[in-house]
This record gives structure tokens, sequence and C-alpha cells, in this order.
């Protein structure tokens, strides 16, 4: 089936384009590269190919040399007498055990092929290496038959092909439809119904350069450009294996939408990605780019090996790098030679080299923050942390001055120590203590709400029992006789709790302390699970309540890694809370060495190791520096005389240093990479096995490709300059092709993800190598490329396919008739939201949960995952963002892009598929989110004009697809707007509960019946094949 | 139905025949759309496959597997292994274990201690020398004579994730298609109103947390998206999106459909794209779908003796009992493939709080299933799979004591079984070493297991490919995979 609509592409294109376009004469010519190779591929070179490991009868067929070489008084393909060639016999014959290929493969030569490879070898059976290795040179524009027709060089190309089928080009489409076409194509949105009546009422003869101009301008752009790209990245919100928890890696998905908008040159785009951490001075955004080599799935599965999880994980790097800008498939390789395409298994592993250097355990943990990553604060967060920064730097000043300052002398009597009330040890203020797992409303409050420490404090406001908390904190908070248990409440006075209770964690949650009444009735009353301690405090002021840590049978070396704080009812802050040991009185002197002789006698001493250091040498042989140090540590911490002064300077140095660390916690992370100082060694792994280790391998590259540019190092960096090389054949083409691929739906080779042997040939071989070039010319200008599509004569034809054109050129490879195809996922979605006027326009930032059906996460989810439960956002700055910001769970995608062909990003995918079905249908008429767009569509129609339904009709209708309708599609509309009417009119309750859908409730002073009504024809408008098609 | 609907259709059908793309005949405009849109055309054959498929008259039409996900433990269920009982708590010798992997959960244990089953088996007749099968199982136990139990599965992966993507898709990485796409892709769709590839989650009852699924596990993979298995769901409606906006009716929907489809015929003529065609036939697959799908799911015919058949769980929508009776339901309506994950199976620890939960989840609702196929007629060319993605150890792992145990994760030998179409009914295949270590009879591994899963249903597996990244992708590797001959009929 495939291959006969291949060879029928191809027999076209050979009569159609290539032929004039190679100038190379009689359209029955025989071209090696575009009729030979392919069969010679598919049919032959699985057993006389590359690879050594399964070549038969010692014979190879993909080279010349191979295929003429005396195979002992006869040949496969004869130099002298191509007519005695033993293939021309293999092909044909009627024995079995002789034919080729044999029959037992299944791969039968069919008749057409056969011909062409007599036809081949009756011409000499010349070989020509494969087209996509061969240099890229800059064609010269072909002769066309209309220059006038033209309007840049690949219409010079496309023409000549058209030329050569004697098919004619479309004319060029409307305005309208060119306007909807190119705005979708460069923003994935809909133009608004003002933006196509200013096109087309703009008479300037640049009008349309225009509009393009201001579409590549607009932030759309990037969002629009950046999710092909997210395809091939394979992007996602979470790990993607097993547990599939959270991960945070937005700001790369941010990086590259703003590398498209900033037109970033695609050089930089590339090598930023590929190896921004090995750029001099890398900055953060840089290494921001990295996580490109981070985004393959990643697992913590429990039992999994890591040398295993390693390997997988490089290879998916290659996997991605060989598709992504090769076009190749070098994964083959990975196992054993590629059957097809000079890569052996040793490129396979020579280019593993390059990337499996990761600084990095291999395994996630499940973490969002799978290290290697970088911090980003927000502006925000920036301006914050440097303030806090410069506080702290002025109480370290201030406490350096007071030591200099503080005025001591060595008594000659020293005097007994004196005790200080001990330190509290601060625990949870501004941020949790590491490592601790929370559950429930943590909401952290400041900014003009009651604070008692720091820069905020966690509220919650309860009806009945509620409460926040957390486990798993590492180091836990170990407990000493006689500690005290302490927290800050403030309590509402509008809403006053009737109870508050703390709980602590240690293997159960049965030590529990409370105030106020009894109504929460967990543990047992009067017990260490149920601990009365007293009254509620007063509301309106911070209390510190204190628990004795016997009370609620905390004994001396229990470890509390949880705390909880619950409440029945009200309103109730918490802040800074810990413990206070009474035991730990501190030592004050007011003499040296009267500190030293107590330091020296204590089992433990409590002076830090390093002037403990100098403690323990003889006072004669300290140095001068030494004596400073420990006059300065005495004077900051020991001495009685200066306690009070200290004391409050270091709480406030505690304080912020903890403000410091709270702020640092809730940074956004994201994957980067990190290289190993030393390079991890790589092996050739038989059979692709992580334990079958077999030679080791330096970085290098296959062979049929050049080698790195001279001066290149030999790394990730050295890989990005030898793609950018303009010897390279195989990156700029690869480029270009996908993104023709996006504008046309069909690449100029089909297989965007395959430009090896067994890829398709490509149907305008001259065109690719013009693109590849004006590119690189352009300075790698992305949006001066995208200009040069869409404003091609060739790209303006109409859409329009008659009979003839879909007979010869059913995909429209010719490009006899303008783009026309479903829009992908991503667009359908905000297309909806788009013309119902609620999509919130507003870039980056965290992925979105908009609605989705219940149970997706559930029924598929590890139970103990962090992204088990799908929870919808709400608020349209969450529900109505575009689809791009979406949060990509990857074992559960979002249905609404999945159902529309979007792939899972489990893998490197640059070419999606685009289907056509009934789930589809399903989902446009009744998502609710779709319905709710036709809600709103349908508001804006009943704002718009006096109340003339055709008028409405004709605006609705122009908002879905550009333009009015015309007479007889008017005449259905209103026919069916006068149906709906009926209907609802007569049934008031039903059609209330129509209009009820999504984030808004429906306007009060519209009656239920016409928007209902008007609903139903905005969803008809919107599932139109028109308003899914671009 | 509703009449007024058929009347519709009638005029649909009729509607589209004499309108059928532009003046061309309908076997030319068969031809120029492809199947996509002869497929979803009313009246027409239903979405077929490929045209050189079947490869040969298939045994199966169509197939059930009931995939319990998480591994169930062969040495409690199955594989009988008397000897162990005198070795308890001793040593496995390293002779059986030779330096085989482990996962890192009991690879830093410093002991493997035997962990005989606890559970009675008893050797029940089947058409051969019997089948050991233990007390878990008493349903099993009845229809002994229906199974062919294969010993000796074997498989590379020794992770949840990676092994059930193998056995689900042929590949232990993401990206590849799932056999049920595959199925879809070949053998395409024998009823027009319901997809060809249906897949249940059903629940379960261990109380360990449960390994995750995946959607790649029926997924398309390289192949066309609308292989893509269609979950049937117990929470909200079965099919995504399938119920209208509350409010609107059939009769509303329909109205609207009318219209739909009279302006699209106007974008058909304006443009000529057949794929306008496609979307036109297509839009009223989902309104029949829209009656089709409910009518399956209603179980409110079904009479009183199906649910005791099935169990008291098969009322609970969700309930592995349920998307059993369920699975009939759709085999009866052609549905090509049906895919019920029950997870559950990971007993790492306390097999004997766990296994009988999850055993007593499955056992009833599995014998009910094959006992209700052969009754109508249906077990004969419908055929049943039940299995996991590897087996479990006899070694303990964590504390053992007589009354209780856990076992780790064993890819060298697991147990499945096989029901109906084509294949030996009443036999035990494959053997394994007195400990359940290692296979020592008859290995099968799982592509060669699915290469006789598709041999059965008329697929030579070394044929059935799809270009993909310049290879022929085959469910079953590039390696030999050859068809288990010994269990077909």
């Amino acid at each position: 089936m495939i291959r006969t609509t291949i060879i029928g592409l191809a027999g076209l294109l050979a009569a159609a384009v290539t032929a004039p376009a190679e100038g190379a004469g009689s359209a029955g010519e025989i071209s090696f590269n575009r009729d030979i190779r392919p069969i010679l591929s598919d049919k032959c070179f699985a057993c006389h190919g590359p690879d050594e490991e399964t070549r038969e009868a010692d014979l190879r067929l993909d080279t010349y040399e191979g295929a003429t070489a005396d195979l002992g008084g006869y040949f496969a393909l004869d130099p002298h007498d191509p007519a005695d060639s033993e293939i021309l016999f293999r092909l044909e014959t009627d024995d079995e055990d002789e034919l080729m290929p044999p029959p037992e493969t299944g791969k039968p030569l069919e008749p057409g092929e056969i011909a062409l490879l007599k036809k081949w070898i009756a011409a000499g059976g010349a070989y020509d290496p494969h087209w996509s290795f061969k240099p890229v040179a800059k064609p010269e524009l072909p002769p066309v038959s209309d220059p006038g027709w033209t309007r840049n060089g690949i219409d010079h190309f496309i023409r000549a092909g058209l030329d050569a089928a004697k098919l004619a080009p479309n004319a060029e489409a409307g305005r309208r439809a060119l306007a909807r076409r190119v705005t979708l194509d460069l923003t994935g949105l809909p133009p608004t119904v003002e933006e196509v009546r200013e096109f087309v009422n703009d008479s300037r003869p640049d009008a349309y350069e225009r509009l393009v101009d201001r579409l590549l301008a607009s932030p759309r752009f990037g969002e629009h450009m950046a999710r092909y790209w997210l395809d091939a990245v394979r992007y996602g919100d979470t790990h993607g294996l097993h547990l599939d928890n959270y991960r945070e890696f937005y700001p790369y998905r941010d990086w590259i939408i703003e590398a498209f908008n900033e037109n970033k040159p695609w050089d930089l785009f590339v090598t930023e990605q590929l190896a921004g951490d090995l750029l001099p001075e890398p900055t953060r955004e840089q290494l921001v780019a990295t996580g490109f080599n981070r985004a393959h799935v990643t697992t913590a599965e429990g039992g999994s090996i890591k040398e295993e999880v390693y390997v997988r994980n490089v290879k998916d790097r290659i996997d991605t790098f060989g598709t992504l800008f090769l076009g190749l498939t070098v994964t083959c390789a990975g196992c054993h030679n590629h059957k097809f395409d000079p890569v052996s298994q040793e490129d396979y592993y020579s280019m593993f080299a390059y990337f499996n250097s990761l600084d990095a355990d291999p395994m996630d943990g499940n973490k969002k923050d799978h290290a290697p990553v970088v911090k980003l604060p927000n502006p925000d967060q920036e301006a914050d942390l440097e303030r806090l920064r410069a506080e702290l730097a002025a109480t370290e000043a201030a406490i350096r001055e007071a030591v200099d300052g503080a005025e001591f002398r060595e008594p000659d009597e020293p005097s007994p120590p004196r005790f200080a009330d001990p330190e509290e040890v601060v625990w949870i203020d501004d941020a949790l203590p590491d490592g601790a797992r929370q559950t429930g409303p943590w909401n952290f409050e400041g900014d003009g709400a009651p604070v008692y420490s720091g820069q905020v404090a966690h509220r919650q406001s309860a009806e009945g029992v509620d409460q926040h908390f957390f486990d798993k904190a590492k180091p836990p908070l170990e407990i000493a006789a006689d500690d005290v248990l302490f927290a800050y409440v403030w309590l509402d006075p509008d809403d006053p709790p009737k109870q508050i209770m703390m709980q602590w964690f240690t293997r159960t949650w049965d030590q529990r302390a409370y105030w106020g009444e009894n109504n929460i009735d967990w543990g047992k009353d009067g017990s260490p699970s149920r601990r009365r301690i007293g009254d509620l405090p007063e509301a309106g002021q911070w209390t510190r309540l204190e628990v004795k840590a016997s009370e609620v049978g905390l004994k001396p070396g229990a470890k509390v890694s949880g705390w909880a704080f619950t409440q029945f009812g009200g309103t109730v802050r918490w802040d800074k809370a810990g413990k206070v040991s009474p035991n730990d009185k501190v030592p004050l002197f007011d003499s040296i060495a009267g500190w030293i002789a107590h330091e020296l006698q204590l089992e433990k001493p409590t002076a830090p190791a390093k002037v403990l250091e100098i403690i323990r040498k003889e006072p004669g042989k300290r140095t001068d520096g030494e004596e400073r140090r420990l006059r300065e540590h005495f004077i900051e911490h020991v001495f009685a005389g200066t306690r009070g002064q200290f004391r409050k300077l270091h709480e406030e140095k505690a304080s912020l240093e903890r403000q410091i660390a709270a702020i640092g916690k809730k940074l956004t992370t994201t994957l980067v990479w990190k290289e190993r100082a030393e390079p991890k060694p790589a092996y050739i792994l038989e059979r692709g096995e992580y334990d079958h280790k077999g030679e080791e391998v330096s970085r290098s590259l296959p062979e049929f490709l050049p080698p790195l540019p001279a001066g290149a190092p030999n790394d990730r960096l050295g890989l990005a300059q030898w793609l950018l090389d303009p010897a390279h054949p195989l990156f700029a083409r690869v480029t270009v092709n996908r993104f023709w691929q996006q504008v046309f739906g069909t690449g100029i080779v089909k297989t965007a993800e395959d430009f090896g042997l067994q890829g398709e040939q490509p149907s305008h071989p001259e065109l690719l190598d013009w693109l590849a070039v004006r590119y690189r010319e352009l300075g790698w200008d992305t949006k001066e490329l995208m200009k040069l599509l869409v404003t091609s004569a060739t790209y303006r034809q109409d859409a329009t396919v008659t009979a003839e054109k879909l007979a010869r050129d059913p995909g429209n490879r010719l490009v006899a008739r303008g783009p026309r195809f479903r829009l992908d996922a991503e667009t359908l979605r905000d297309q909806a939201l788009s013309v119902s006027g609620l999509l919130v326009e507003k870039l980056g930032g965290p992925g979105v949960k908009p609605p989705q059906p219940d149970g997706l996460w559930k029924t598929v989810g590890y139970s103990g995952s962090n992204t088990v439960k799908f929870t919808a956002d709400t608020g349209p700055e969450k529900v109505h963002r575009r689809s791009i910001y979406t949060f990509w769970k990857r074992t559960a995608p979002p249905p609404q892009m999945s159902i529309a062909d979007a792939p899972p990003r489990e893998s490197c995918v640059v070419r999606r598929e685009r289907t056509n079905t009934p789930l589809q249908a399903l989902m446009f008429m009744n998502d609710p989110q779709y319905f709710e767009t036709a809600r709103h569509l349908a508001e804006r129609a009943l704002g718009h004009g006096s109340g003339d339904a055709r008028e409405r009709l004709g605006f609705l209708f122009e908002c879905a697809v550009a333009r009015p309708p015309q007479a007889d599609e008017l005449a259905i509309l209103h026919e069916t707007y006068l149906d709906h009417a009926r209907e609802f009119a007569a049934d008031p309750e039903r059609a209330r509960k129509t209009v009820t859908v999504g984030e808004f409730p429906p306007p009060e002073d519209l009656d239920p019946a016409e928007l209902a009504t008007w609903t139903m024809l905005a969803s008809l408008v919107m599932n139109l094949d028109e308003f899914l098609n671009k | 139905m509703n009449p007024l609907h058929e009347h519709r259709l009638a005029l649909t059908r009729r509607h589209f025949f004499r309108q059928g793309g532009m003046g061309l005949g309908a076997a030319a405009l068969g031809h120029l759309l492809g199947q996509d849109a002869m497929a979803a055309a009313p009246g027409m054959k239903a979405a077929a496959g490929l045209p050189h498929l079947p490869h040969f008259a298939p045994k199966a039409k169509r197939a059930i597997y009931l995939f319990m996900s998480g591994a169930p433990s062969q040495l409690d269920m199955f594989d009988y292994k008397p000897k162990m009982a005198d070795l308890f708590d001793e040593d496995l010798p390293e002779s059986i274990r030779q330096g085989q992997r482990l996962t890192t959960m009991t690879s830093k244990q410093k002991r493997f201690p035997v962990a005989p089953s606890m559970y009675a088996f008893e050797k029940v007749a089947n058409n051969a020398d019997g089948a050991w099968i233990s007390e878990l199982l008493p349903y099993t136990k009845k229809m002994a004579k229906d199974l062919c139990i294969i010993k000796s599965m074997h498989t590379e992966a020794i992770n949840h994730d990676p092994a059930i993507t193998y056995f689900c898709t042929g590949d232990q990485l993401p990206g590849k298609a799932s056999l049920g796409a595959w199925l879809s892709y070949g053998l395409g769709s024998e009823n027009e109103n319901l997809p060809a590839f249906v897949v249940m989650n059903a629940t379960w009852s261990a109380k360990r947390d449960a390994q995750a699924i995946y959607n790649r596990l029926w997924g398309s993979g390289f192949l066309p998206s609308k292989h893509q298995g269609v979950l049937l769901r117990s929470q909200g409606d079965p099919v995504l999106f399938l119920s209208n906006p509350e409010g609107v009716e059939r009769n509303t929907r329909r109205r609207m459909l009318d219209a739909l489809e009279k302006l699209n015929r106007k974008t058909l003529e304006s443009f000529g794209d057949p794929e306008t065609q496609a979307r036109i036939a297509q839009y009223e697959m989902a309104f029949r779908m829209q009656a089709s799908v409910p009518e399956l799911t209603d179980l409110s015919q079904e009479p009183e003796r199906t649910f005791e058949a099935y169990g008291p769980d098969s009322r609970k929508p969700g309930t592995f009992a349920n998307c059993a009776l369920m699975a009939r339901r759709l085999a009866e309506r052609g549905v090509r493939f049906t895919q019920i994950f029950h997870r559950g199976w990971d007993q790492h620890g306390n097999i004997a709080g766990d296994l009988p939960l999850q055993c007593r989840d499955v056992d009833q609702a599995a014998h009910a299933l094959i006992t209700d196929l052969r009754e109508r007629g249906m077990l004969e060319d419908t055929l049943v799979v039940w299995g996991g993605e590897f087996g479990r150890t006899i070694y303990c792992q964590g504390k053992l004591t007589r009354e209780n145990y856990g076992r780790d994760h064993h890819p060298r030998n697991f147990t499945i079984w096989m029901a109906g179409a084509g294949v030996k009914p009443g036999i035990v295949y494959g053997e394994t070493d007195d400990f359940s270590y290692n296979v020592t009879e008859n290995p099968v591994h799982i592509h060669s297991f699915n290469a006789t899963l598709l041999h059965l249903l008329g697929i030579n597996h070394r044929q059935f490919t799809f270009k993909h990244q310049g290879l022929d992708q085959r469910l079953t590797g590039v390696e030999s995979a050859p068809v288990v001959k010994d269990i077909l009929l």
C-alpha cells in the first residue's frame, strides 16, 4: 500500500518535477537516487547492506564497489557487461531458492520495480551517493513558463514542476481566506473580524507584506512556533515514566517562546540548547536552554538499575539529536550496524560519548528539580533577595563593628560563669524545614496581613475541622529533656475559631495539644494524644503558645518529622514555631581564660571546631591572628558584658537567613545540563544492552559526514559548530524542511524524520537546497524564512482543488493549490477561545490545568504520584490560556490535545498525524470547554448590531471563518436559528441548563432561550469544516 | 431506536450516495478518499483494515486481554512447587540463581530465603495431565479444561514501566504502537458504530500502592492515532465527550448536524477537499455512537443470572467483574480487541493480605466470561488472554514468616493463560525448575507470545509491518519470534 503510493508519487514527480529541475532532459531517464536506491534499500540492504553482521553471501549492494565485486567469475553487477549481471537473473528466476529477495521475506519486487532495475542495469548500473549526503549547493532558479507569476525563488521551483506536469497553479486566494490562513500559520490564532476587514480594505501595494510583518512581530508568533519544537524535544511537565511526578521545566518552554519572539538566529538557537553550558561564561538564559538535553523521560522506579537507566537516558538524547538535526534514524545503530544508512554501531556509541557526561544521578528521585537545575527568581523575588542580602550584609557589618568596638579587658581575677536563657530553635518561619512534604492549604501571606516574624505567616480559614501540615522533614527535630514546643498564633477577631490544635508527628500523629473547645475528637481526651493546654488566646493579637514536650508524650530522643496546625472553624494565622531547650543554658564569662578553662573541662566542648583548635594550643604558641580570632569569638558569643547586644544582632541575622532560605525554596527551577569534570567513558554496548560492554570508544562522528570543523572542540559545542558548518549536508536541509512542512502540511521530504536511504525522496530537491542555502544567507533569520514561505505566490494560491488535480496529485506535493488541512490540536482550541473572546493572552509561566473529564489521571496513575489526582484550575487566567501552557502529564496527556493527534511527548516527534475521527467530532461538539466558547461567541453575537437575526448570523459566521456567509449559507443558518429558537422557547428550563457551562455564569440580562439558541448556532459554526481547517 | 432518527439516517444514506463526492461514482470516490471516509460513511462496510489482511483464515475474530498489571505471583497461583515446603527460609542456591540480576529493591538483601507458597494447590483435571491451581482461584479450577496455561513465559525487563510497555508495545521504550492499535490498523473494525480497540481500567482491591499504567499502553505510537485504544470509562461519559451538553437533546443535536452537513457540503462543493466528505461522515458516526455506546453500557436488559455468574461486583461500574461483562458485550458487538487493565498485583510484601483480594477480583469474573462466551457460541472465535508483565521470586522480599511474605520481580519465568479460538484447551505448556526460577522446558518469550496472538487472528507477524523511521516496524521486534505452534489446535 505504502510502497505503491511512494512509487506512484515518485512516478508522478519523475514526470513532473525532478527531471526539468535537474535539467537532465527526458523524463524517462533513470535516476539512481530517485528510482533505484529506494528499491535496493527497502528490498536488499537488510541482507546486503552496510551491516556486516547480517550480510549474506558476503555481498553488499549499498556501494558500487560491493555490487561489482568479483564473486568468483561472476558479478552481482557486472561492470564490463551489465547484461550479464547476476542480479538480472535473480530478479525473475522461477527457482525459489535463487529468487531475490527470498520469498520468505515477504518483500517481493513489484513488476514496476523489476522493470526499473533492468533499465538501470541496461544503462550501465551507475551509482550515485545518496542525495542527502551530498553537499548542499545553491541551485540556479529554473526558467518557468510564466515569470510574472513568481514572487520569490520558491515559486520558480514550484512553477517549473507544475510546468513539467502540465498543471497550472491556482489563482491567488481571496484576501479574506489569505488573511485567515496567514494569521493562523504565523500566530496559531485566527484574525479578528476587524483585522480581516482592515486587510481587505488596505489598498497599498504592500498590504500583504505589512500584514505578515505585523504577525511576525506579535508575541503570539513565538507561542505558535514553539509548540512544534516542543513536540520534537518531547517537552512535558512530568517525568514521563513510572510515578510520572511533576517536574519543573517550564522556564525552558518559555525560553523557546522567547527565542522565537526575539528572532534568535537559528545557529544560536541550536548552539545554546545543545551546548549553552560550554559557552564562555554562560548566562542564566543560556543555561536554561540546555534543558534541551534533559527533556527526555526519566524514572526513579523502585528497583531500577542505575546503569540501565543511565544508558536509556543517553540513548534518548542521541535519538533526538539524530532525528531533529540529522534527519537520521540513528536509533537503529544502538543495537547493530544500521541496516540502510552508513551508521555503524561504533559510530552510534561514539556519538553516545558526547551526551553521556551529565553530572547527575540518572534517576530523577521523583523530584521536581532533578539536579542539575538553575534557580530562577522572578523580579519580585530578585528584589526581595537583593534587599535581604543587603540587610544581612549590614547586620554582619554591625556585628563586626560591635566586635571591634567592644570594650574588653581580660580581668586579673576571672569571675565564675553566669548563665543566660537558652536560645530558640526555630523550625518553621516563612518556610518549612528541609524535606518537608506539605499537605493542605499552606497560605503564606504577608503584604499587610498580620505577620509576627519574617515576611509572611500562614493562614487557614475553615468550616469545621481542617488543617495544614507537613511530614517527612529531614533532619527531624530532636527532643531533649524538658523541651518546650512553641508557636505564635493570631486569631481573626471577625472569624474566631472554636478550637485550635497542634500535632507532632513521630511514628504517629498521636501527640496533640489544643486550646479552646473540645470539638476535635482525635486521640483520647486528657491524654498526650489530646491534651488541653488552655483557653483560646485573645483574638486580634499575636500570642506565643507553649507546650511542654512531655505533656504530649514526646520523650527525650523523640524525633519529630511533622507538625500539623489544626483548627475548628474560623480564621487562624500561625507564625514562627520551634522549640526551646531550658537545659541548654548558655554560660557567659567575663574572662577569656575562665572561658577556656571551662571549655577544656567539658566532655563535649561547645566552641566551633576551628576555635577549639586554638583553645587547645598552649597560650604561648598561638599566633597573633589566632589570638585575635579567639578574642573576637569570645566577644561575640561568650562575653557576658556584650551578650544582650549580640543576641539581638544574632536573632536578626538568623531571621534574615531564614527569609533568604525561604525564598530559595520557592524559586522556580529548571533542568539544565552540567558536564562532568572528567568525561565518562563510553563503550560499544553489544545488542544495545547496558550490561554488555564492548570496546571503549571516544567521541567521533560517522565517516560519511564531514569532520568537525577545524578548531572546533570535540564536545557538544563542537557538535553544534559541526551542524552549522556549510559543509554539513543534512542540518540545514532537515531544518528548512520542517518549516516547509509546518506551512504546507507535508515536507519537501515527506519523511521529515528520515533523510536516510529509507526516507522518501524530496519532491523538489533543488528547492530544498535553495531554501537551505537561503536560510544560511539570511543569517539563520527565522522570521525572514517564514516570511519567504508565506509571501510566495505558491503559498498564496487559492486552496480549491479540481477533480483533475486531486487525481493527479492527491497529496498536493506539487503545490498546484494553496495549503488546506485540519488545524492542529492546540490551534483548534486556541482558535475557539479566541473567537469567543475568552482567550487570555499572557506569556509564559507554570503549566495550567483547564478542565478535563474526571478520572483520566487517577485511572492510570501510581497511587503515590503527585500527579495522580487532577484538579482543574479555576479562573480565566488559568483556564483560558493558550494550549501551549496546558499542563502536560506525559502518561496521560490532555485529552483535548491527544484526541486531535498531539503526540504524548514521550519521544521525539517531528511530524504529526492528521486524522479525522468521530471522537474529534464529539469533542468539538460536547467538550464543556468548547461548548463554553460557543456560548461566549453567542454572547458576542447577541451584543452585535441592531438585533436582526440575519445580521447576527452573518457576524457569527464571519467571526468563525473570516468571511460573511453567502446567501444560501445564510438561509441554512436562519432556518436552523428558527428551529432552535422554537425548541428552546418551548422549554426554558432546558435552555437554562444549556447556557450554564463554563467559568462564568450567563449574563442575567439575556433570555436563556435566546442565549441557548445562539449557543447552538455558535457551536454549529465552530464545527464547520471550514473552521476546523486552515 | 428512535424512529425519527432511523428515518433521518436513511435520508442521510441516500443523500450520501446521490451526492457522493462531486458526481464521481462511489467506487472511484472510495479510491480517492482512502479508507477513512469510506469507513466512516454510513451504510458502508465498517472500517476496513489492510487489504491483504488477514494473511490466512483466522481462528480468532476478536480478542479479550485481561492484563494483570503489577505481576501476579505465579508461585501462589499456578506454578506449584511442592519441594519448596521443606526449604522454608533456606537460602536460594546459587546454582539456581546463577548470578542473574535482581532489582535494586532486593539486590542488597543479605539473604534470599525461600518462601514456599502458603496456599494449598489442587491438581484439577484438564484435557491432558491435569493442572495444578491454588486455592486462591476456585473458579479458575472449574475451567481448567478451557485453559491453555503457559508456565514458561519470560521477558528481559525487570521493572514495571519498561516491562509493561514491552509487553503491550513490543519495546521497553515509549513510542511504539500497542497491540490493539496494530490490530485496529491491520484488521479494522467489525462494527461501524464502535471503535475497533476498546480499553477499560478496572478498580482493584489490594491495599498497597498500585503501579501506574500509561496511555501509551493503548497508544498508537507511530501508527495513525485513530488506531489508539478508546477508553471505555466507568466514570462520567463512557467515551470521552460522548454526551451532549446538558440541555442539548438528541433532536437538538440532529438539527444542528443536519445544518452542519448542509453547510459542509457547500464547503465540499467549493473546495473539493475529500477530507470534508470524510468529516461529514465522521460527524454522523459520532451521532450514531451517541446511541450505540449507551446501548452498550446499559446493563438493565441483562438477566439476573448474568450478574450471579459474574458475581456481585459486576453491578458496580468499574470493577473487574463489571469490565469483564462489558468485554463480553463488546465482543458480541464485534469489537476487535478489548483490553482490561487490572492493577494492584505488585506484592513485594503482604502476599497474605493482598493476593487473595486480587484473586477474588478476577477469579469468578474470568470464569464467567469464558463460560458466557462458550454458551453463546463465541468462545470458538474469541481469544481470551489472562496475565501480567512478569512473575515473582521464590525468595522472600522483606520479612519471611509462615503466615506472610513478599516477593520481588522475576522476569525469568511467569505464568499466563489463554483460552478460546484456536488454542488447545485444557493443557499446561512449559515447565520451570523446582524454584520456579528458570524455564526448563518450552520457553515462550513475550515476542513469541505476541506473534502467536497475531497468528490466531490470521496475521503473519513477520509480514505485518509499518514503515517508520526507515524501518519495517513490527510488534514482535527484529529478532526471531517463532509462533508457539505447540499450543495451537
